[in-house]
């Protein structure tokens, strides 16, 4: 964890640009409210001026604007020099920005804005149009001959087979309302629908409607260019318009990709230069003044301190001063946090993440993480096979993704499928027993299923035991470090308690002589007062079970071995359904497709359980979440 | 086969069995408010996944009950 520095900044208020941009283009410190600058000082909030507040809203509705142009264009890629063009525009005026993004969306905003709007109606009627030709066809048949009629209304409904009772109901209304002038024919006209299409004079069409309404069926409802047309002349409109959509569409396609070669690179430059100075506008919320300065305050890495004061005494002058603020140690608790780590243990940083940001100032368990989750996957998994082939999907899933969570998890996956491979030539397995039957591969170590249970089960505990005792020894550390009496006696209680339940183990499986009997239960009793003691009275209750979740907690390691068990147990069926099919190709599939199961819950499953015992058996005995990442003032870049 | 190592088979599978079957209706309930909670605070992904993993417990203890049936009763 890099160790933080707290730096109050204070300058002439004519500097505050050159500052604020300094600041954002270095990206190493996080700019707090300058109300939590603490000490005795209270500076009140900087405002802007009317002209600069203005600047403010008309850059962030630029910005909005050039980012929906963006949207509509297709992406370009950038051209090579496009972070030396930004380096330099960052450094020019704003006005000149404002001005050369109001010219941009003058040239181009309304032609892409058309474009767009254009584009999107045609998909719509491509979507649309089909929907109503399949609504036609299955009208056309009951109206083909009525749609002709003058002087009379054609309505078609469909009604869903199931309500078709409805129709009775309609012709009974019509009948009372319109007498015999109207004509109404239905049809089932596929498994679900019956369709039904009604003729009547036009002058009724309100009481019709009404009617319709009323009874809350649905007319089809044609676009207005199609509903003054009969049925057949609507669908064959509908093929011509079909036909030519796709053509019209490419021809926008092409025009918008004309416009995005041109304006891309020039549109992205100007949003990133824009929200940029957005960006220092909005954080000056945050800064205090007074009448002629004003005062930043933020948190940066200590390493980072010099650079800072070299880089503003470069850009700004001696008129801007960096102060470091004396932090007591709670404060410093809120620190913001920055980890870091060997290279190797790296990739681990976001498993940790995952869970909770450790304090400031508290123990990183990234390395150990680093160091004992690989080791627990490879010991669950054990196999040489499926070992081989993680190292493979992580080697694609590397190429695949250059960085993000994703790179992470592949480098992650290359250290579990190493410790796989490593215990599968402990365990003699390849493919489960199919390696020792196929290859004669002679376990290095044992033999994991049969008569070995009990030494799989032991060994799963005596690594429980390790790894929660390594827990609760970094948890007594973290207790000195912090300098905090009662948690100290709490993880001594539990260490002692711990060494007395291994005692009296020990001597109920008569591994060790009956005289450590008395001192395992004065350990234990000992154990369980100490940790009991820094929760009161409450401690009476609470210490007990403490003491019995340890147990449960060593316990939890049995799954290093039981869920291993299950993945050499289903390997076994693949491998015995394979021998047992009287077709070979047919045994050799199902075998496969069964190891590919395997693999796939091989993978996951010993992940999640090693994540779990690091989470809740080893993390809780000496884990200090709860710290805040740290989030630098940093140019978001094109 | 003797009937009591057949006993101490279905004894054993029972063992698992329904300590499986209390971890999945755990995990079950579980699993549904976690999802729930997660669409509003993807952030609580990892709090989650402990959630999640928490009931597993209960089959592993099952398990462990299982062997010794087998490791300490069954005769040799």
């Amino acid at each position: 964890m890099l160790p933080m520095a707290k730096v109050e900044i204070i300058a002439t208020k004519d500097k505050l640009d050159p500052t604020l941009g300094t600041l954002h283009r270095l990206g190493v410190v996080q700019i707090e409210d300058v109300r939590r600058r603490g000490g005795p000082l209270v500076l009140p909030r900087m405002i802007l001026d009317p002209a600069t507040l203005a600047q403010r809203e008309e850059i962030g509705l630029l910005v909005a604007r050039l980012e929906s142009l963006l949207a509509l264009l297709p992406a370009q890629p950038l051209p090579t020099n496009a972070a030396d063009s930004y380096k330099e525009a960052s450094a020019s005026p704003t006005q000149e920005h404002v001005a050369g993004a109001k010219k941009i969306l003058a040239g181009i905003g309304a032609r892409a804005q058309e474009l767009a709007v254009r584009r999107d109606e045609l998909e719509a009627e491509r979507a649309a149009l089909p929907r109503y030709q399949a609504t036609i066809r299955k009208v056309m048949p009951l109206a083909a001959e009525l749609a002709d009629l003058q002087g009379y209304e054609t309505v078609a409904l469909l009604i869903e087979r199931r309500y078709s009772s409805v129709l009775d109901l309609i012709r009974q209304e019509l009948v009372e309302s319109l007498g015999d002038q109207f004509e109404l024919n239905a049809a089932d006209v596929d498994e679900e629908t019956t369709a039904a299409v009604l003729v009547f004079p036009k002058e009724q069409s309100a009481k019709v409607s009404a009617l319709l309404g009323r009874e809350n069926v649905s007319r089809v409802r044609l676009p207005k260019e199609l509903a003054q047309v009969s049925f057949k002349d609507a669908l064959a409109a509908i093929g011509v318009r079909m036909a030519a959509i796709p053509a019209e569409l490419e021809g926008i396609r092409a025009r918008l990709e004309d416009l995005a070669v041109e304006w891309y690179a020039r549109l992205a430059l100007a949003r990133a230069v824009l929200r940029d100075r957005l960006q220092e506008l909005e954080v000056t919320g945050r800064l205090g003044a007074t009448r002629y300065t004003f005062v930043l305050v933020g948190w940066l890495p200590r390493r980072n301190l010099d650079g800072l004061r070299a880089a503003l005494g470069r850009e700004v002058g001696a008129q801007a001063m960096v102060n470091e603020i004396k932090v007591d140690k709670k404060e410093m608790e809120q620190a913001p946090v920055v980890l870091s780590n060997p290279a190797p243990a790296q990739p681990f940083e976001f498993l940790v993440k995952l869970l909770a940001l450790p304090k400031y100032g508290a123990l990183d368990p990234t390395p150990l993480l680093a160091l004992f989750m690989p080791l627990f996957f490879g010991m669950i998994l054990g196999d040489i096979a499926y070992g081989a082939l993680a190292l493979l999907i992580a080697v694609v899933l590397l190429r695949r993704f250059p960085t993000g969570a994703l790179h992470s998890l592949a480098q992650v996956m290359i250290y579990c499928g190493i410790w796989a491979v490593i215990f599968g030539v402990l365990f003699g397995e390849f493919l489960g027993s199919f390696g020792r039957q196929t290859f004669h591969i002679k376990p290095l170590w044992i033999e994991r299923g049969g008569d070995t249970l009990t030494t799989l089960l032991v060994f799963a505990i005596a690594v429980g035991g390790m790894h929660v005792v390594l827990g609760l020894v970094l948890g007594i550390w973290e207790a000195i470090h912090r300098r905090s009496g009662k948690e100290l006696v709490e993880r001594i209680g539990k260490f002692v308690a711990m060494a007395a339940i291994f005692l009296l183990a020990g001597v109920l499986s008569r591994q060790l002589p009956r005289e450590f009997l008395t001192p395992g239960i004065a350990g234990l009793i000992l154990g369980i007062l100490l940790l009991s003691a820094p929760m009161g009275w409450v401690g009476i209750i609470l210490g007990p079970i403490e003491a019995l979740g340890m147990v449960g907690n060593i316990l939890s390691y049995l799954r290093l071995a039981a869920i291993g068990l299950s993945s050499v147990y289903l390997a076994e069926v693949a491998n015995r359904l394979q021998g047992m099919s009287a077709n070979i190709v047919v045994g050799v599939l199902i075998a496969g497709l069964l190891h590919a199961l395997n693999l796939a819950l091989g993978l996951v499953s010993p992940t999640i359980q090693s994540l779990r015992l690091h989470y809740v058996e080893f993390f809780t005995k000496f884990y200090e979440s709860g710290g805040e990442a740290f989030k630098p003032f940093k140019q978001t870049g094109l | 086969m003797d009937v009591g190592v057949g006993l101490l088979a279905i004894g054993a599978g029972l063992a698992v069995g329904l300590a499986a079957l209390a971890t999945g209706w755990a995990q079950a309930r579980i699993g549904s408010a976690a999802a729930g909670a997660l669409t509003e605070k993807p952030e609580m992904f990892g709090t989650m996944l402990i959630m999640l993993a928490l009931p597993e417990t209960l089959v592993i203890l099952g398990f462990a009950v299982a062997a010794m049936i087998i490791i300490l009763l069954a005769p040799a």
